[in-house]
């Protein structure tokens, strides 16, 4: 390519360069449900053979990691699963006999976690699972340490997740032993407290103390009941509303995430998954 | 020059999208890791008039967009400015050099973090702080450092007249 002349300052260039700045502006100003959409093209687009690279490198990056763990995870998998057949039609058995309806089923999808260079990657990321995948708007994205956030957008083989950390996230939350419930919500990016949750919305009676484990209520059917949030480190503000903030150390932080599962059950915030948690905790 | 030349100078181009979306994953930290996409552009722009270098940074900037939507547009703005900088920059600076290519890298990576960071309102307080001088630093070094290796190995596929730093 020839290196262009010296002579700069053309008026062409100069209205070219305001042209781009002042649409740049207004692709700022205009609102979700026109940017969305356009997006969703680029995505779709241009941008759809980049990511399937992405995703492509992603996964061989971890399949060269965890080959060794996946088979003796695939193993052991197999040694239990001889015994699966007797131990199912026994548990339905013994349901059938305490008059217990169907044990709760909570599909997930898989999914490598398409970072991004910038600033805001923590705030929202792509995964690459989408619609063909099953995914819907609003699904629950969890690590297995806990929550990462919810899907926002979903196009045919990505989605767009809004992690905790995003400033419009808010989710139903209460202390694991269900002794206090609030609001969760990011605390926040000035101040010493950067990268935290913080409990909304606790009654002004109510202590919690520090190191109680904050799981997510199920309140409003998004997020399941169950999935943890993150422990209390300590209380925050106080407001003329007579309600007690407190601080939460989050069990997942966005940047860290690799891969994440993307709940898509249909009985979706009808059953409590804490769990399921519980035994990944207790997993080597 | 030969015909050739410019075909060569858009393979160069093409390999560091391709880069981006593969390797940079492998290369750690995705807050330090060099930015393949816009090394790319800043190859461009200190290459091209301000015009179209402006019209190469907001289509970049545009296609970021896409893939971070809580700054949607502000990728856009950071992009057309730091390609019509970096355009003006060859006359000022002479980018002939490979050490003054070098710090145009630097240069622009930081400041398209900056205007990110400040467009997409999202980032305040010790948070920007931490972006702006610890994050954005490293990835404009690790950045630079990548743009002066490719310069250095592929100095002549570009078209570059590289001097002695």
């Amino acid at each position: 390519m020839r290196i262009e002349d010296d002579r700069y300052g053309s008026r062409a260039d100069t209205l070219v360069f305001l042209g781009c700045v002042a649409l740049s502006i207004a692709a700022m100003s205009v609102p979700d449900a026109w940017r969305a959409p356009f997006s969703q093209a680029l995505r779709q687009t241009i941008l759809a053979p980049l990511l399937a690279l992405q995703e492509t490198t992603e996964t061989l990056k971890s399949s060269r990691a965890h080959v060794e763990a996946l088979t003796a995870q695939r193993d052991s998998a197999m040694l239990a699963a001889a015994f699966l057949p007797e131990l199912r039609s026994e548990n339905a058995r013994l349901r059938s006999l305490l008059g217990l309806g169907t044990r709760l089923v909570t599909g997930y999808v898989p999914a490598e976690v398409l970072h991004q260079a910038g600033p805001t990657d923590p705030l929202t990321f792509l995964v690459s699972a989408g619609r063909r995948q099953g995914v819907k708007p609003l699904d629950a994205v969890v690590s297995p340490d806990g929550l990462v956030g919810v899907v926002s957008a979903v196009d045919d083989q990505t989605s767009v997740v809004a992690t905790w950390a995003h400033p419009e996230f808010r989710a139903a939350a209460m202390a694991v032993d269900g002794s206090v419930y609030g609001i969760a919500a990011p605390h926040g990016s000035e101040g010493p407290g950067i990268w935290l949750l913080e409990l909304q919305g606790v009654p002004y009676r109510s202590l919690v103390p520090d190191s109680t484990l904050i799981v997510s209520s199920g309140l409003g059917g998004v997020i399941p009941r169950g999935i943890p949030l993150g422990t209390v480190i300590g209380q925050g503000a106080e407001n003329e509303r007579w309600q007690r903030i407190y601080l939460v150390r989050p069990a997942v932080h966005p940047a860290s995430v690799t891969h994440v599962m993307i709940l898509t059950g249909t009985s979706r915030g009808a059953g409590n998954l804490r769990e399921l948690f519980q035994a990944e905790g207790k997993s080597p | 020059m030969r015909r050739t030349d410019k075909y060569r100078f858009w393979f160069v181009l093409a390999g560091l999208v391709l880069l981006h979306f593969s390797v940079r994953t492998k290369l750690g930290d995705d807050r330090i890791a060099p930015d393949f996409l816009l090394l790319a552009l800043l190859m461009y722009t200190i290459r091209a008039a301000p015009g179209p270098s402006a019209g190469a940074g907001f289509v970049v900037g545009i296609i970021r967009d896409a893939l971070t939507p809580t700054s949607f547009g502000a990728n856009a703005l950071a992009h057309t400015f730091v390609g019509y900088l970096s355009s003006w920059a060859k006359v000022v600076f002479f980018a002939e050099n490979l050490f003054v290519n070098g710090c145009i890298f630097f240069g622009g990576t930081w400041i398209r973090n900056l205007v990110v960071s400040l467009a997409s309102g999202q980032l305040k307080g010790a948070l920007l702080l931490w972006e702006l001088f610890v994050w954005s630093p490293l990835q404009s070094l690790t950045t630079a450092v990548t743009g002066v290796l490719i310069l250095g190995i592929l100095g002549p596929w570009l078209a570059v007249r590289i001097g002695d730093a």
